[in-house]
């Protein structure tokens, strides 16, 4: 059974690279008949499990950090304290539900800014109206597009 | 959010921290030992998890029972009522990796599981 398990595996992580990004892909919302259980699973896996796929060497360096970065840290944490969300649940809204393009192509605290904006629609804490009401009025306020 | 009050998780941890607040949370003692083999459990993984995908199937070895902790596919949720026992888990790399070379056959790695993630090898 470990043998075919370890097989799957390893066919799922070679899988995983011609699924992604799917804007690459000829096929749109495609037959069921089409997609294989591999396919099915390279779809469906948690982006952010990303150990084991196919990718280039990656050049190390030194992350600048940025004042709007800091301040997206420091209102996710205090989100948390308020009790509006825990690590785990920040981390599948960061890291997981906003879907592989995003979250390879984005950059760390946009992630993260993204998610906290969502989880107060999700937790009900305000509507996705006054939200973009808000998001429309800052834009307005700063002269920004 | 947890039963409908949003600040569940807040209220159990302030004071002693996530995840002390969970210390005796889980159903009984730690499944495996220290130095036991146990292979990963190939459950579905849609939605979350924090099992890596890489390590189902595989043999390793339990270097250290850690804590206990509400599993991450719950706790991404919120539900913070049910603990299990989480282990520090040791693989030989050429065991992940087929491909891995021969002249590095000592080299290790360590990653975290909860108790679910486990069964004996």
């Amino acid at each position: 059974m470990s043998t075919d398990t370890r097989e799957e595996v390893l066919r799922h992580l070679k899988a995983v690279v011609e699924v992604q990004p799917p804007v690459q892909q000829t096929g749109k919302a495609q037959y069921s008949w089409n997609i294989t259980h591999e396919q099915f699973r390279a779809y469906t896996r948690s982006p952010h499990d990303v150990g084991g796929e196919v990718d280039v060497p990656v050049e190390w360096t030194e992350e600048h950090g940025e004042a709007w970065g800091y301040r997206a840290y420091v209102t996710t944490e205090v989100m948390a304290w308020r009790g509006v969300w825990c690590a785990e649940e920040r981390r599948r809204m960061q890291n997981v539900d906003l879907g592989t393009s995003q979250y390879l192509g984005l950059p760390y605290y946009g992630r993260w800014l993204l998610a906290a904006a969502r989880v107060l629609v999700e937790g009900r804490h305000c509507t996705l109206t006054e939200l973009i009401n808000k998001i429309d009025e800052v834009k307005k306020r700063h002269g920004t597009r | 959010m947890a039963h409908g009050d949003r600040n569940h998780h807040a209220k159990i941890a302030t004071g002693k921290g996530d995840p002390q607040c969970f210390k005796g949370t889980s159903d009984g003692p730690p499944k495996f030992k220290v130095g036991q083999r146990v292979r990963i459990r190939n459950l579905p993984d849609i939605f979350y998890t924090r099992c890596q995908v890489y390590t189902r199937g595989a043999v390793g070895e339990v270097a250290v029972i850690t804590h206990e902790s509400p599993a991450p596919e719950d706790e991404a949720w919120g539900h913070v009522d049910k603990s299990e026992w989480f282990y520090i888990v040791r693989f030989k790399q050429k065991d992940l990796w087929p491909e891995y070379p021969a002249a590095f056959a000592n080299d290790t790695l360590q990653t975290e599981f909860s108790e679910r993630w486990l069964e004996p090898a």
